[in-house]
């Protein structure tokens, strides 16, 4: 399905005609992603890596250019879907009538307010991107789990975002502040302090009146289908550790002084209930940068830089439950005292830290956790992960979340269709400093293998069955009709709030929701 | 990727399209075409893809182009004049095969005997004779015996392989092979990064050969280092250096790997031993940086973007051919990067390189002044330079 041209004239009028296409081979390859083959199966269709071909894809500059194409939408019918950096399926539209706005040229720092903690970012701005800026203020972000590649923006806004360093930088629903946004009539909202006639600065997320962070994006956000953000501030924190540090080499062999002031500790834990004991106690102290409990074989992926260096480390896949904290400080005595702190937890519950004794990470650990990159393991052995799971609850629940999915894993692993980790293989970690906390269960498939494909499709299903059925919460992936209104007459009902804010917010039906939440109830 | 941000631009991008062209979901079009062109190969994609998975972008670009062409989609129709060219000329410009030895300036001492050969390549014979003169004088300098081809050389192919005709691409490689096999040749020193990386790199993947390949950057470094060249002029210049792709991160050469690929469980495979990862850290860096290090009185002022992360200067691959725009804008950046050095002179090593950034730096009315490497010896070297550059000139 290609535009009228007449409707293909007024969007070139507004982007001018080197930013929109419309050809057969620009739309078709922005029909790919990763992960869309799985979501596809999931919903009964071929499980190709393809969605629906948009009718052209149109490239803005500017909140402005962004409002115009979407009263465009509006006016003729056509659906819209935004993303930003791009990463997974929730990019892809669910209709063939549907234009993708692509929005990597707004790619601008706005603003970097130091003295604040919060920086001002387009949609197009990487996490890396930013923290390579804020480190010269001695400042970090909170980068999402799924690596420094991807957009601070998107993660506030529209997307779950949990993270590696959530003990200290929390998770992206708590971190966004000011916010522009486009509504899906092509109106222009902005949120919190952005939204005040006088000071209109970024500095808060909340007012003036009521606030809307909870309708913008609520626990997992609506992946563009309540509209476009073109701009958000997040807030910064201060870098965890000294900022005076030499990377030297060239990828992927790095050599990285490990930075003044950073210590990991790897614990064995042996069962999940002393887990949970270990965890809460020391979250409970306020002391980690970073606090994940995962299994021997995640613990020896996030060591490995490769394959064939993964399976040196089977000396540590062998532990049981085991739990990677890592402190950082500014200063010798906060470093010092965080230490203590942490040996006088290991004495008190007679546990053993294996770093320096039976294992001695590559200092690039030490840059990678500081990156933020560790999530991007997950790909070393097959090329291929995606994950189930999500909740976001107790520390117990979670655990206990994660107990009941290693059957079920392991009953797929036998069918050969996912990876071999024991059925183990899960990320767990506290949200600021263990108020609540975060289990997924990250899964390796092979992508370019049918049978693996389906194989890891049918047990992402049976994984939200269980969630459902064991009452374990809502997995991330909660997204779309069919699991919302699975999942919703267990939860309250949210689902047919969830809707009345689509209906409220949409009322030409023209944000695509194939992520979100249709209008209608089918 | 930076000039047209659509995706398909990308490396990734064009990972996408080869999988789609598999797939049976695109054809060969124009479209098609005008996207898988409009690429450098600069190999910076394959580069970033090197951290933790072993993606390799860059072939899955040359291959595409080959299936274009295959398909007989490609390439552009501008490089294919190139192509008939070398066809027909044994040089894309279209010049004469008997006056491919008329930059050779009288005086320049040649031994038919030596060991040495100076491969001059299409671009210095026909458009950068400036490189060289300065090269074939260097080595007089350093009376080290050489000879040349002269009429028995060829095109070494690389813009035909760059742009998809690996068969006309192939040709070339027996030719030049045949030739230089036959002439009992232990070295071949190149002051083209084409030429060089196209030899070092892409030939042993055809068939393998015994001599040495050298750059003139590592030859006269070389030389330097043991006296053969002594450098007794002040040169008080600042400099920049852009790394050219095809000298950098593009030649690093394939490390051969015999091995075996063991299943360790359903899904999960390793090699053993490990497969070396083409990473690009092992171009060519140092030599150049040295030289510069060691004419007395320059300074050297290195750009963010250097090394295997080099920007590329946009001449690459039949770009400055098909897409001149492109080209100059991907250099009027590069141009940028060096101004911003605040060095007043920017060097590099590669006829492409060479006349794509004087370009820029006339376009941008920038007040930097250009200078191959070569050029910057001989004023250390005490070398008369005025007489070397004569015009602006196109490259393939």
């Amino acid at each position: 399905m290609t535009l009228d041209k007449e409707i293909l004239t007024e969007f070139v009028e507004i982007v001018g005609k080197e930013n929109i296409d419309d050809g057969e081979v620009m739309t078709n390859a922005y029909a790919y992603n990763w992960c869309m083959d799985l979501f596809n199966h999931m919903e009964s269709k071929p499980a190709i890596p393809f969605s629906p071909i948009p009718k052209a894809v149109v490239l803005p500059s500017s909140t402005e250019e962004v409002a115009q194409i979407v009263k465009i939408c509006n006016k003729y019918g056509i659906k819209f879907k935004a993303q930003s950096t791009g990463l997974g399926p929730w990019n892809q539209p669910s209709t063939e009538n549907s234009i993708i706005i692509d929005l990597r040229r707004m790619n601008k720092i706005v603003k970097i307010d130091e003295k604040n903690l919060y920086a001002v970012v387009e949609p197009y701005v990487s996490g890396a991107q930013l923290q390579a800026e804020i480190m010269k203020y001695g400042l970090n972000c909170h980068m999402p789990g799924a690596g420094p590649q991807v957009s601070p923006l998107a993660s506030a806004t529209s997307m779950n975002g949990p993270g590696f360093t959530s003990p200290s930088t929390g998770h992206s629903a708590r971190n966004v502040l000011g916010v522009e946004w486009v509504l899906p009539d092509g109106e222009i909202m902005r949120l919190g302090s952005r939204g005040l006639k006088n000071n209109r600065n970024w500095y808060n997320g909340d007012g003036p009146g009521p606030s809307l962070r909870g309708i913008m994006r609520g626990w997992a956000g609506a992946k563009s289908g309540i509209g476009v953000f073109t701009r958000v501030a997040v807030k910064l924190f201060p870098y965890p550790c000294s900022t005076k540090f030499k990377l030297k080499g060239c990828s992927p062999n790095y050599d990285f002084d490990i930075p003044d002031f950073m210590r990991v500790y790897v614990i064995d834990c042996g069962t999940f209930k002393y887990c949970e004991k270990a965890m809460l106690r020391v979250e409970e102290e306020e002391i980690s940068f970073m606090c994940s409990h995962l299994s021997g074989f995640a613990v020896m992926a996030i060591f490995a830089t490769s394959i064939e260096d993964l399976m040196d480390k089977m000396a540590i896949g062998s532990m049981k439950v085991p739990l990677v904290v890592i402190i950082a400080a500014r200063t010798t005595r906060e470093f010092e005292y965080k230490q203590k702190v942490m040996s006088m937890i290991l004495d008190e519950m007679q546990l053993t830290n294996i770093i320096g004794s039976l294992y001695t990470p590559n200092p690039i650990f030490y840059a990678e956790a500081l990156r933020s990159n560790l999530g991007l393991h997950g790909f070393i052995a097959t090329g291929g992960f995606q994950s189930t799971k999500g909740v976001c609850d107790t520390a117990a629940i979670c655990l206990r979340s994660e107990q009941k999915n290693i059957p079920l894993k392991k009953k797929y692993i036998k069918t050969g269709a996912i990876a071999n980790d024991f059925g183990e293989g899960h990320w767990m970690t506290s949200y600021e400093s263990g108020h609540y906390f975060h289990v997924e269960a990250p899964t390796m498939f092979d992508q370019t293998e049918q049978s693996s494909v389906e194989g890891m499709a049918d047990y992402m299903e049976a994984s939200n069955q269980m969630d459902l059925l064991k009452h374990l919460g809502a997995p991330f992936f909660v997204e779309g009709d069919k699991m919302h209104e699975t999942f919703g007459p267990h939860m309250m009902n949210y689902h047919k709030w969830l809707r009345k804010i689509k209906q409220a917010f949409d009322p030409n039906d023209i944000a695509d929701s194939g992520f979100y939440i249709s209008r209608k109830e089918k | 990727m930076d000039m047209y941000n659509f995706h398909p631009y990308s490396g990734g991008g064009k990972i996408i399209l080869a999988l789609l062209l598999e797939m049976g979901r695109i054809n060969p079009s124009d479209e098609l075409r005008d996207i898988v062109y409009k690429c450098t190969e600069c190999g910076a994609c394959a580069i970033s893809c090197k951290f933790l998975n072993t993606l390799e972008p860059l072939e899955i670009i040359m291959k595409l182009r080959e299936k274009l062409v295959d398909a007989g989609c490609g390439p552009m129709p501008k490089q294919q004049e190139y192509i008939d060219s070398v066809k027909n000329k044994n040089n894309p410009y279209n010049e004469p095969h008997e006056k491919r030895l008329d930059w050779l300036p009288e005086g320049i001492k040649l031994d038919p005997n030596a060991k040495v050969l100076y491969y001059v390549g299409c671009t210095s014979s026909y458009r950068r004779e400036e490189m060289a003169i300065a090269s074939v004088r260097i080595m007089n300098e350093a009376q080290v015996p050489f000879t040349i081809l002269g009429d028995d050389e060829f095109c070494c192919g690389s813009p035909v392989l760059r742009t998809g005709d690996t068969k006309t691409f192939q040709e070339f490689l027996n030719k030049n092979l045949d030739m230089i096999e036959s002439k009992g040749i232990e070295t071949v020193v190149f002051s083209c990064a084409g030429c060089y990386d196209t030899f070092k790199v892409d030939y042993p993947l055809y068939r393998k050969y015994n001599f040495r390949v050298l750059h003139v950057v590592e030859f006269f470094d070389e030389l330097l280092e043991s006296g053969q060249l002594k450098l007794i002029n002040e040169v008080p210049l600042t400099v920049t250096y852009h790394d050219p792709c095809h000298l950098g991160r593009n030649a690093e050469p394939y490390e051969e790997w015999e091995g075996d690929v063991v299943d360790l469980m359903p899904l999960v495979s390793i090699n053993m031993p490990p497969k070396p990862k083409k990473t690009g850290a092992k171009g060519i860096y140092d030599a150049p940086r040295e030289i510069l290090k060691k004419i007395p009185g320059l300074k050297l002022i290195e750009m963010e973007r250097i090394r295997e992360y080099s920007y590329c200067c946009g001449a690459g691959a039949g770009v400055k051919s098909a897409f001149p725009e492109f080209a100059l804008n991907t250099a009027k950046t590069r141009v940028q990067e060096a101004e911003d050095t605040g060095a007043k002179i920017l060097t590099s090593a590669c006829p492409f390189c060479s006349t794509n950034l004087q370009d820029a730096i006339k376009d941008r009315g920038s007040k930097l002044k250009f200078y191959d490497i070569n050029e910057l010896l001989l004023m250390a070297l005490g070398l008369e330079t005025k007489s070397l550059k004569k015009k602006m000139a196109e490259v393939a």
